[in-house]
């Protein structure tokens, strides 16, 4: 595993019990610079996961819970009205325009609740995102780490668009240890019994921006051999041939599984020290489809994927 | 033995409230965990007295808030602030927060949380959990919220369970005369009310209790009966509500909680007695049926044997009523069965090419009610600015007019400056189905009736709606999924469609009850029932009286459409105006077919 990375991910290991799929697509978001979508009930971590991985690397962190009065301007920093007096001419000029701050300053954030927020700030937000600009002037930002409690949770809010969820090029599903995954849930309750458990980590940075800038620079080295490509359009294949999968049902655009999924795989090689993708690297597309396909082809998304690796792998 | 200053603690608050053990216990719990409290009951007992003495009593610093409709995030966290500062090109004025009684306080009383607008709560909980505000840390060392429980005031949204678990503490409590208990009622006779409350510890006690708890250590066993419990509870919860199990509640607070219980109890350590703690953390966390059942699992967890987690079934409890089972003339069985259902030919495709045309004017026409109806784009500040208005809030001042907001701030201008009215169709919503299957809908009747119930559930799934379905004959079968009648799993709905019987008579009754039922608690706003039958009630109530009041006290509008050629009963009418809902009639028209239209 790449230096930096590895260092990383012991960082979040030590601070955060389990979640080893959050942690693993956090470092893949941070490298690749895509925004992550986590869904799950509270009190899962997915809040400390995103400000461990933050601060370990020294990056300018934002935290933000949207509530159905969120404002734009609470995101982007503050409103100032400016009153100048005209140039050579008698009279006044006002002036209303941004401070930055919010998600303009910030490298990681992390948007709590993101479906509560009211469709004007969202829409602003999103597109922000997505653009990585505001105005003309592009920001720092590397990865946004949005969060929702599940569907039928829901209960005051409206369902995420899923067109605004393909703004998130990984969407995953966090479950509470206790349901799940007793082993971590003990060693969750050690760490508090043994007071191990600081509330506020302040994380020495193990890593830093210039490392991952250069990483990101690094990825289109990675190779991408005809075999893994092959087996990349096998899945489609499959997706779109036998499960029915076509534009009114899905979201498979060709910027999310035919750009950003090709960058995530090499993010994956590379985080692995590898300089070639390899087949077993596509399981991650089981992190792009939890939104973009119906929820009953989801479900069979990881043996499909298990199905094509095994035929792409060299025996 | 118990502390001093704790046993004090104690006499000193049951000299202010009578009885109401359970409540006392959990706030002295918070107390020594530095946890919160939510204490939930009806009206008049005692909440409020027990919480601002229990308060006053730590000799802490205070803020007491008093929840109602219009509290804001101003009134929590601090009055918004307008600065105005002089630089060298002119002058700047940028908006900010006060620090408010919230962020001053150590102990700190919500009296009526439940009362606050359910979404406003969001940042106030969000503080509460973390104790900053910014990088700001707070004093606050534990919070207690009264509430009432949900139902009690039908205007009230209940708390989400993702709110309540900010709070670890969570009590119900009672009324002594509800609870039939005589002594007690008897001792409030003497209550009079208390004089000046003296406080009974200081910031250092305080300080020294919650060192010296934080410091207790937990054995192994402890830790593996406490885990076994949660994943038993957790298991045992309907998967709806499996979000109010949280890893937080049961690391974090819980310990912290087990901690706080084997310090009143004087040990040196936390054991496995100590575990009865938790029923002070599960008052709202779980269903009522589950909490039945707490009291002998904690028993258990408390004996040193292994616990048998497997024991519990969830398929019993995630139905409400065992499957197939009668409940008060309801049957309820989970849409998951569905496929059992006989399929006639020509199962009914909801997608509007293959829809016959005879139907398209009542989907028109109910879709266009059920999207827009009278709930008319309502004011939301995320929405689309339609026109100029007053400002109202201060906080407003961002989307004012900027010259009028700066004579404004300069007391140069008459009244207040403009700002933009901003608004937005809301979306979401509540649609429930009835659909009479008895003996005389079947054939042309039935078939017309599985084209308007697909054409409903694309409709409602279009606008994200949660949708709830009902048979009914003369009596109602309630489908559900995962546990939940109103649900957005279209995919599970549209098969129902095309499923359909014919036997039995017809009660208006038992559906109407049965989804009425299921609209309390829930979020106001866009509540819709779709009644469709052939024939008249020949059980059960045939006015509906009972039902049609409460679905204007619900606010719930009940659509009406009769199917076939015979006469349509009046009461039918009589439901759809009392409840401002559409009339609609599908008969045979030219050439045999059905055509609908509206009822006159």
């Amino acid at each position: 595993m790449s230096d930096a990375l590895g260092r990383l991910r012991e960082l979040l290991d030590r601070h955060v019990v389990g979640h080893a799929e959050a942690k693993e697509a956090l470092l893949l978001g941070l490298l690749c610079r895509e925004h992550i979508y986590l869904e799950g009930p509270p009190g899962t971590a997915k809040t400390r996961m995103a400000e461990v991985a933050a601060r370990g690397s020294s990056m300018a962190f934002f935290y933000y819970q949207l509530h159905r009065d969120t404002r734009l301007a609470e995101l982007v920093g503050d409103v100032v009205i400016e009153r100048r007096p005209l140039d050579g001419a008698p009279g006044e000029r006002i002036h209303q325009r941004i401070e930055p701050g919010g998600i303009l300053t910030a490298e990681v954030c992390v948007l709590d609740d993101i479906s509560r927020a009211p469709g004007e700030a969202l829409n602003v937000l999103l597109r922000i995102l997505n653009e990585r600009k505001f105005g003309d002037r592009p920001i720092p930002l590397l990865c946004a780490i949005a969060t929702g409690n599940p569907m039928h949770e829901e209960y005051y809010n409206e369902p995420l668009d899923p067109a605004n969820l393909d703004r998130f090029a990984l969407h995953l599903r966090v479950d509470s240890l206790i349901g799940t995954h007793a082993a971590e849930a003990r060693t969750l309750i050690d760490r508090f019994a043994e007071g191990l458990v600081v509330e506020q980590p302040d994380a020495p940075p193990v890593c830093d921006r210039q490392t991952l800038d250069r990483l990101f620079a690094a990825l289109p080295t990675i190779t991408l051999p005809d075999a893994v490509k092959d087996a990349l359009m096998e899945v489609f294949r499959v997706l779109v041939g036998e499960y029915g999968c076509d534009e009114t049902n899905s979201i498979l655009t060709d910027r999310s599984f035919l750009v950003k999924a090709v960058k995530l795989l090499r993010g994956r090689a590379l985080i692995a020290g590898r300089s070639v993708v390899e087949p077993p690297d596509l399981d991650l597309l089981r992190w792009m489809t939890t939104f973009r396909v119906p929820e009953e082809v989801h479900e069979k998304v990881p043996e499909i994927l298990q199905r094509v690796i095994g035929k792409a792998s060299p025996m | 033995m118990t502390p001093a200053p704790l046993s004090q603690l104690r006499s000193a608050l049951d000299a202010i409230v009578v009885g109401q053990q359970e409540a006392k216990a959990g706030l002295l719990l918070a107390l020594l965990a530095r946890e919160h409290a939510y204490l939930e009951g009806p009206p008049g007992c005692a909440k409020t007295l027990l919480a601002e003495g229990f308060a006053a009593l730590t000799g802490g610093r205070t803020a007491a808030i008093r929840f109602h409709r219009d509290v804001g995030e101003a009134d929590l966290l601090g009055d918004p602030v307008l600065q105005r500062r002089r630089t060298a090109t002119g002058d700047r004025l940028a908006f900010g927060h006060d620090r408010g009684p919230l962020l001053l306080a150590e102990i700190a009383v919500l009296d009526d949380l439940s009362r606050a607008p359910g979404e406003a709560l969001t940042p106030l909980l969000r503080v509460l959990d973390q104790r900053r505000l910014g990088e700001h840390p707070l004093p606050l060392e534990m919070a207690i919220a009264t509430g009432c429980p949900p139902g009690a005031d039908a205007c009230i949204d209940p708390l989400e369970p993702t709110q309540l678990d900010r709070f670890a503490i969570q009590v119900r409590m009672h009324g002594a005369l509800c609870s039939a208990d005589a002594r007690w009622a008897r001792a409030l006779l003497e209550w009079r009310s208390p004089e000046a409350i003296v406080p009974v510890l200081s910031a250092q006690v305080r300080g020294e209790l919650q060192h010296t708890a934080a410091q207790l250590t937990i054995g192994d066993g402890v830790r593996a009966a406490l885990l076994q419990l949660a994943q038993r509870v957790a298991a045992a919860v309907p998967t709806g509500m499996r979000g109010a199990i949280t890893d937080r509640a049961f690391s974090r607070m819980a310990l912290a909680v087990l901690r706080a219980h084997a310090m009143l109890r004087g040990a040196k350590r936390v054991e496995r007695v100590d575990l009865a703690a938790l029923r002070y953390m599960l008052g709202c966390r779980v269903p009522e049926t589950v909490r039945e059942r707490l009291e002998s699992w904690i028993d258990e967890a408390m004996v040193e044997d292994q616990i048998a987690v497997s024991a519990v079934s969830v398929s019993v409890l995630d139905h409400g009523a065992p499957v197939g089972e009668d409940v008060g003339g309801t049957r309820v069985r989970p849409a998951a069965a569905s496929g059992a259902l006989p399929q006639v030919e020509g199962a009914v495709a909801t997608g509007s090419s293959d829809r016959p045309a005879e139907v398209e004017p009542l989907l028109r026409a109910l879709t266009g009610r059920i999207e827009h109806g009278r709930v008319e784009p309502g004011d939301d500040p995320g929405g689309q600015p339609r026109r100029y208005r007053r400002l109202r809030r201060l906080d407003e001042i961002l989307d004012a007019d900027a010259l009028e907001a700066m004579l404004f701030v300069e007391g140069r201008l008459v009244g207040t400056p403009r700002t933009f009215q901003r608004r937005r169709r809301k979306m979401g919503g509540t649609l429930a189905v009835l659909r009479d299957v008895s003996a005389s809908m079947e054939g042309r009747l039935s078939r017309c009736a599985g084209e308007i119930v697909g054409g409903l559930f694309h409709a409602g799934a279009r606008q994200h709606m949660r949708i709830g379905y009902v048979e009914f004959n003369h009596r109602a079968e309630v489908f559900r999924a995962s546990g939940r009648f109103f649900h957005r799993h279209y995919a599970r709905l549209r098969p129902l469609a095309g499923a359909r019987r014919a036997e039995g008579r017809t009660s208006y009754e038992a559906p109407l009850r049965a989804a009425l039922d299921e609209f309390r608690g829930g979020p106001r706003g866009n509540r819709h029932v779709v009644l469709l039958t052939d024939g008249v009630p020949v059980l059960g109530d045939p006015t509906v009286a009972r039902e049609r009041a409460l679905a204007r006290d619900l606010g719930v509008r009940i659509h009406t459409v009769f199917v076939g050629d015979g006469e349509c009963p009046a009461v039918l009418d009589t439901i759809s105006r009392e409840t401002d809902g559409g009339r609609f009639r599908a008969s045979a028209g030219t050439g045999g077919r059905l055509r609908v239209r509206g009822r006159p």
